[in-house]
C-alpha cells in the first residue's frame, strides 16, 4: 500500500523539536517534517512547494520524501543512524561514547554491556562518527542497527 | 588484473562486437579486459565526508587509494587487494561515507551536472548510484524525484538514498511511460531530466558474466522500443532550455544511436544535441549499422568501450530542450 505523505503542522512542528530539545538538546530542523504511517518520522530538505508535493501524490504514487529521521514511542523519538548524522552538530545530551572495541560490538548490531548514568534513548558516538540511537538501561545499552548496515560478525562462523 | 573462468559469449554476440570493434589489435583488447573483474572503484559521498577526511580513513584500514580524475575528487580507486563483499561491509560503507560505483556508471552524472536548487528527475533510478551523485553534486538541494517501477529495486533505491542521507528526494513508484504525463498535468518542469535506462547490458560484462548467457537479440529489439518511448516521453516533462541525459549500459547500437535517430526524427526542432566533455577516452557514436544510416549527429554521443580506460562499457548523449 502507498503511504500517505502529510507534512507536520506547526503546531506538530513545535511538539515534536521540543521533544528533541529535551531529548538531546536539538533546536531546528535543516527542512521539513512528514510522518509515514503511524510512527516512522522523515525529513525533506528538497525545494519542491508542499502544494506541489500534495497535488503530484494524487497522480504518482509516492514511497518516501526526503530520509528517515526517527521514530516515535509515546511522545519520545529514536532517532536513524542518518538523524544522528544530519543533527550531529546540535546534539549536546545523552551522548555516549564508544571505544573501539566497543564500536565494533555496536556496529554488528550487539547491545552493549555497560553502566551508564542514562536511561532512554542515547546517541551512540565513536570519535567524530555518530552511529545512531540506542537505548541505555541500567547496564545494557540496547542495539537498534538495522540488519542491512551491520558489520559483518566475525565471532559467527560460517 | 584479476582474470577468471567466464561462459563463453553467444556466437552472434561475438559477430556483432567484432563488427563495431574493427581494428585488430583493439578487438583483442576488448575481449582480454572483458575475462578481468573491472576496478574496486568507489564515490566518496560528499554529503557526508569530504574526499581528504574518507581517504585518511581508508588509509588507516591499510587500503592504498587513488583518484583517477583531476577535477573529480570524490572519485576513487581503492588500489590495494580487496576480499570479495570487504568494499561494502567496510564500517565506512555501512555509515554511507562512500557508495561503491563503477566508474563508467559516474559519467551520465557527469555529463548533466546537476546545480544547486535545480529540479531534477532520474527516470529510472534504481539502484541508487547516478540519484545519489546528483545528490551529492546538488549539495542536497533543489528537488530530486527518484522514480522505479519495480518494486524489489524500489526498496534497495530506498535503502541506497537513506544510507547515502540524500534529503532532496523524492521517491515514487510509476512506470516511466506514464510518469511524465502526470508531470505535464501538475505543471511541473524539470531543469535536469536522467534517462538511463533499462537495456541489454553488454557493458556490463566485466562485473556481470552471466549477461553472456542471457544476452539475445530479442532484448535488445524490445529495449529499443521501451528506450525511445522513455526518452520521447520524458523529454516533455523538460524545461525549454532545460537539459537531459540517454545512457545505456549497453554497446549495442540498436539501444543507443538508433534509439536516438529515431527521437530526433520524432522531436524535430524542438531537440538540439550537445557537446559535452568526459574524463575518460571516448570514441564517437556511430552513423551506420547493419545497412542503416542514422542521423549524423549522434557522432556528439560518446561510446566508452572497457579497453580504453579500464572501466565497463557505457553509452552517453547529452540534449537540450530548444521549443516547447
Amino acid at each position: 500500500m502507498i503511504p500517505t505523505i502529510n507534512f507536520f503542522n506547526s503546531k506538530e512542528n513545535k511538539a515534536f523539536l521540543e521533544q528533541l530539545k529535551e531529548q538531546f538538546g536539538i533546536t531546528k530542523l535543516p527542512g521539513r517534517v512528514t510522518k509515514i504511517g503511524k510512527e516512522k518520522i522523515f525529513l525533506f530538505a528538497g525545494n519542491l512547494e508542499e502544494d506541489k508535493i500534495m497535488k503530484m501524490q494524487k497522480l504518482i504514487p509516492i514511497e518516501r520524501i526526503g530520509i528517515y529521521l526517527a521514530k516515535e514511542f509515546e511522545r519520545e523519538y529514536r532517532l536513524s543512524i542518518e538523524g544522528t548524522q544530519i543533527l550531529k552538530d546540535q546534539i549536546t545530551k545523552n551522548v555516549i561514547e564508544l571505544n573501539e572495541e566497543q564500536k565494533e560490538t555496536w556496529m554488528m548490531g550487539h547491545e552493549l554491556l555497560m553502566k551508564t548514568d542514562k536511561k532512554g534513548f542515547v546517541i551512540i558516538k565513536y570519535k567524530e562518527d555518530m552511529l545512531g540511537t540506542g537505548k541505555a538501561s541500567e547496564e545494557k545499552i540496547a542495539n537498534f542497527i538495522p540488519k542491512s548496515r551491520r558489520l559483518k560478525d566475525k565471532t559467527i562462523e560460517k | 588484473m584479476k582474470q577468471r573462468r567466464i561462459p563463453d559469449p553467444k556466437p552472434l554476440f561475438v559477430e556483432r562486437m567484432n563488427k563495431l570493434i574493427t581494428e585488430e589489435k583493439d578487438r583483442e583488447a576488448y575481449w582480454e579486459i572483458s575475462k578481468t573483474e573491472p576496478q574496486n572503484s568507489i564515490r566518496c559521498n560528499t554529503i557526508k565526508i569530504s574526499p581528504e577526511e574518507l581517504i585518511a580513513k581508508l588509509e588507516a584500514r591499510g587500503w592504498k587509494i587513488s583518484q583517477p580524475w583531476k577535477n573529480y575528487p570524490e572519485v576513487m580507486i581503492i588500489e590495494s587487494e580487496l576480499k570479495p563483499g570487504e568494499l561494502g561491509r567496510s564500517i565506512e560503507h555501512l555509515l554511507g561515507y562512500y557508495y561503491v560505483q563503477e566508474l563508467s556508471s559516474m559519467l551520465p552524472i557527469v555529463a548533466l551536472a546537476p546545480k544547486e536548487n535545480e529540479l531534477f528527475l532520474d527516470l529510472c533510478a534504481a539502484p541508487g548510484s547516478k540519484t545519489t551523485q546528483a545528490a551529492a553534486k546538488m549539495k542536497n538541494t533543489g528537488t530530486i524525484i527518484a522514480n522505479e517501477v519495480s518494486l524489489g529495486r524500489l526498496s534497495i533505491l530506498a535503502i541506497n538514498l537513506e544510507r547515502c542521507g540524500a534529503l532532496n528526494t523524492i521517491l515514487s513508484r510509476k512506470d516511466g511511460r506514464s510518469l511524465c504525463k502526470n508531470f505535464k498535468e501538475l505543471g511541473i518542469e524539470f531543469d535536469k531530466i536522467l534517462v538511463d535506462a533499462p537495456c541489454s547490458g553488454e557493458g556490463t560484462i566485466r562485473s556481470s558474466p552471466q549477461t553472456y548467457i542471457i544476452w539475445n537479440p530479442r532484448t535488445i529489439r524490445a529495449m529499443s522500443i521501451l528506450q525511445e518511448t522513455l526518452f520521447v516521453n520524458s523529454f516533455e516533462a523538460l524545461k525549454v532550455g532545460g537539459e537531459i541525459i540517454y545512457s545505456t549500459c549497453t554497446h549495442a547500437p540498436e539501444e543507443n544511436e538508433e534509439v536516438i535517430d529515431r527521437f530526433l526524427k520524432k522531436l524535430g526542432n524542438r531537440i538540439e544535441v550537445m557537446d559535452f566533455e568526459l574524463p575518460v577516452r571516448t570514441r564517437p557514436g556511430i552513423t551506420s549499422w547493419e545497412n542503416k544510416e542514422y542521423d549524423k549527429r549522434v557522432v556528439k554521443a560518446k561510446r566508452v568501450y572497457p579497453q580504453d580506460n579500464d572501466t565497463e562499457g557505457f553509452f552517453v548523449s547529452k540534449f537540450r530542450k530548444v521549443k516547447p
